[in-house]
């Protein structure tokens, strides 16, 4: 039987760091094809450039035997590939049968015949066993009923290749059985099935075969009849720790930060920590298990949350990152571009933005000889590669500018410091530097939290690491149990 | 080759200091088309012209560094000015100043309160209050002009009156601005207003009320409207519901022109104020020449679209 897609020695790389290297994935029609892989490991990469978002550096794409060039999703739509995303990319103002036929709707004139456009929606929803009013606003609808409608959207164009990226983190236990029984009758029908997931009892439970993408390298791809979770699991890893890390001296100390039970919405659900002094705790979990969400509500990055938080056992109510600041917490945020620096304002301006104190006098009239000094002081002791303090963040690489968003809060005594993602998009040098830089800070006495989708890094760096899924810790772990599969376990919910 | 390089560097000199430039090239063609340009009477006649646009220009350049706008001005300038002459009728003058200035602070906290609390768009808080202030500088006036009451004349003293040999309403206007040039240039408030227009949601995460500098802007906005009331009152001894119609678009034109960005984090005192200027020798120029009212909207228009693209070829070669 021939191949319906074939990606031959696909390689991309963003900005010098590779994230595809060789891939190779079969799939034929009538099948259900699981790609599995850590946070990071070059799932969506591979797919995009499948669907024409991404374009690829080098390697061949065939459909049915054919060569294929997609230059863009355009191009892939043509070939009959259809791919439902994480993000959904419906527009909430329409109604769901508009979205539907969103792409088709200048088919039949210029004129729109509502009604037919309505029927035919409906028809299609029934089909796969659901019911959505097609005359419903898209935006209104819950998570689940627009992932149903996005499918809905990429059976209506007569999909010959269908990409599912993780369906199912959206979708409840019946949800996702309506959705297994559509993919099976799609199967029938001779669809070919990409179907990219975390969870592995859904790859045993509905795929044929699945391929393991490990730091941007394929393996084979395995009937999902002849392998078992483990053999899976030891492929989703890899390579061992090696030296980047410090060495940890930890003198950990009394208890800093105490949350108790934080809710944040359906984002956070009850979760309970404490994090002492000199201590550096990691939070791990797959992208979406809450983690963000989680230090973003006890640094009231985002309102409304419930719950708790002492600090050295007194309680405190933390209602804005003012109030979180002034008390002695500080937070280098995930997305350092749009949260943790200011790109078009100096090195030195960013820096003092966390500390106004000691660089500025009663009327708030900044010194600037002593502004300058401060600055270059950080620069030095985080090595951050610049002309002079008055060089603007956004000429800098990334890891100086993550350097920076660190700087900021080496500027001030915080008692806690909470860091979301330390090195990504970071390059190993800079990584190493970066370690030490928080290793230093919890030396000091600086309870700290980092959270990471990279395991290795937590194990590197951690005294304890907590692993979140759905909102919830699932596990804790101390220095001497660390094990990557035991994290991977726990995230994806594998026992 | 070598001379294209020259020409571009020269070129970005002029692209870079353009607002001084167009400052500049106004200044000489209006010594050429008009020889009373260059009278003192004439000069101080611009001056006093522009007074009231400068002061509120300073207040607005705040706004807009944050990324916001304040279309009430020109409303509050009307209603303050009303209320002044009212004031002035039952006051003891001290009294009747603070008061009006209070009026003006009022209007601009309640911007502010709906821009920062209740995270309104700027542009329709404003819009709303623009509405409600002019309507109430006609109910505070039952739709007449109100005369300053003459125990009051060292106010409009004061309005008409020279200090140094400088009009007085000039000598506030130069002040207004050097606040703001020091504030914005030296001082923690300017630093974190442009912050704050660079980029909220980190400044916010460093640990900043930006709510607070949000309201605050708004807040001294509306108090300088004030200002530019009372003077406009004192130095035409008249309070009218009718003034200020249409100036929130002369003060939004001179932030712009001085180079100040709409969507925040960039702009100058001194090139608002040079941006105030420019609009005001253009209105001036074209008096003395005899260009009629209508036609100079038109000019005053393009000149305003010249400005703002020779600031985006400026963006562009950064």
């Amino acid at each position: 039987m021939s191949n319906r897609v074939e990606l031959r020695n696909i390689s991309k790389s963003f900005g010098g760091i590779s994230a595809l290297k060789n891939v190779t994935l079969k799939v034929m029609p009538g099948e259900i094809h699981a790609l599995v892989g850590e946070n990071g490991a070059g799932k969506s990469t591979l797919m995009k450039i499948l669907s024409g978002a991404c374009i690829k550096d080098t390697g061949r794409i065939f459909i049915d035997d054919v060569e294929v060039y997609i230059k863009n999703t355009y191009d892939s739509k043509k070939l009959g590939i259809g791919i439902i995303y994480q993000e959904f990319s419906l527009v909430p103002e329409l109604s769901v049968a508009e979205n539907v036929f969103l792409n088709q709707l200048g088919k039949a004139g210029i004129w729109m015949k509502w009604g037919n456009i309505r029927k035919e929606a409906e028809e299609l929803i029934k089909k796969i066993g659901f019911s959505i009013n097609p005359s419903s606003k898209a935006g209104d609808l819950s998570i689940a009923q627009q992932q149903i409608v996005e499918i809905v959207k990429a059976l209506s164009e007569h999909v010959r290749v269908l990409i599912l990226d993780e369906p199912s983190a959206v979708l409840g236990p019946q949800e996702i059985h309506k959705l297994f029984n559509t993919l099976e009758r799609l199967k029938k029908e001779g669809v070919a099935i990409i179907y990219i997931s975390h969870h592995l009892s859904e790859v045993f439970q509905i795929a044929d075969r699945v391929t393991v993408l490990k730091d941007g390298i394929s393996s084979e791809s395995l009937p999902v009849s002849e392998t078992d979770r483990n053999s899976i699991i030891r492929l989703m890893l890899g390579r061992s720790l090696d030296t980047m890390y410090p060495l940890r001296n930890s003198i950990i100390g009394e208890e800093v930060l105490r949350a108790v039970d934080i809710y944040l919405a359906d984002k956070v659900k009850g979760v309970s920590f404490d994090l002492k002094s000199g201590e550096i705790v990691g939070i791990a979990g797959l992208v979406g298990s809450g983690r963000t969400e989680t230090v973003r509500a006890i640094f009231a990055a985002d309102k409304h949350k419930k719950g708790k938080i002492y600090m050295s056992g007194k309680e405190v109510q933390i209602r804005s990152p003012w109030e979180a600041v002034s008390i002695g917490i500080g937070m280098v945020p995930e997305d350092r571009k749009q949260h943790g620096v200011i790109l078009s304002l100096s090195i030195k301006n960013n820096i003092s933005l966390t500390d106004f104190k000691g660089i500025a006098d009663h009327f708030g009239f900044i010194k600037a000889k002593k502004e300058s000094n401060n600055a270059n002081g950080l620069i030095d002791k985080l090595a951050i590669k610049t002309q002079n303090e008055n060089q603007e963040v956004g000429d800098l690489s990334g890891g100086n500018q993550q350097k920076v968003s660190l700087a900021k809060w080496f500027n001030r005594d915080c008692k806690v410091i909470i860091i979301d993602e330390p090195t990504r998009g970071v390059d190993v040098g800079a990584k190493v530097e970066i370690y030490n830089l928080i290793n230093e800070l919890s030396h000091k006495g600086v309870a700290i939290m980092v959270i990471s989708s990279e395991t290795e890094e937590l194990m590197g760096i951690c005294d304890r690491i907590l692993v979140m899924r759905n909102g919830q810790i699932k596990g804790e772990l101390v220095k001497n149990e660390f094990s990557e599969e035991d994290i991977l376990r726990m995230s994806i919910g594998a026992n | 080759m070598k001379n294209k390089i020259i020409l571009d560097r020269n070129l970005q000199f002029v692209i870079k200091y353009n607002t001084v430039f167009i400052f500049l090239i106004m200044l000489v063609v209006s010594a050429i088309v008009s020889d009373v340009f260059f009278t003192s009477n004439n000069l101080f006649n611009l001056v006093r012209q522009v007074t009231p646009v400068g002061i509120i220009s300073m207040g607005m350049l705040l706004v807009i560094l944050t990324g916001g706008i304040d279309l009430s001005v020109g409303s509050i300038v009307a209603m303050v000015g009303v209320l002044c002459a009212l004031f002035t009728q039952s006051m003891p003058l001290p009294l009747v100043i603070m008061a009006s200035l209070a009026c003006g602070l009022l209007v601009g906290s309640t911007s502010g309160y709906l821009v920062s609390v209740h995270k309104l768009a700027p542009f329709i808080a404003t819009l709303a209050l623009m509405s409600i202030v002019r309507g109430l500088g006609f109910i505070f006036s039952k739709g007449a002009p109100i005369l300053v009451a003459d125990k009051a004349s060292s106010l409009t003293d004061f309005g008409s009156g020279n200090s140094f040999g400088i009009p007085n309403p000039a000598l506030i206007l130069f002040l207004v601005f050097a606040i703001t040039a020091v504030l914005l240039k030296y001082n923690i408030f300017g630093r974190i207003i442009i912050a704050i227009g660079s980029n909220e949601e980190a400044v916010r995460l460093s640990g900043i009320r930006v709510s607070a500098y949000k309201f605050s802007v708004y807040a001294i906005a509306g108090g300088l409207s004030a200002v530019a009331g009372v003077i406009t009152t004192a130095r035409t001894a008249v309070g009218s519901p009718i003034m200020g119609i249409g100036m929130e678009l002369d003060v939004i034109a001179a932030v712009v022109i001085g180079g100040a960005s709409l969507s925040g984090g960039k702009g100058s005192a001194i090139n608002t104020l040079l941006g105030v200027l420019i609009l005001g020798m253009i209105g001036n120029i074209m008096n003395l020449i005899n260009i009629p009212a209508y036609s100079q909207q038109v000019i005053k228009g393009l000149i305003i679209i010249f400005a703002v693209l020779l600031q985006r070829f400026q963006g562009n070669n950064n």
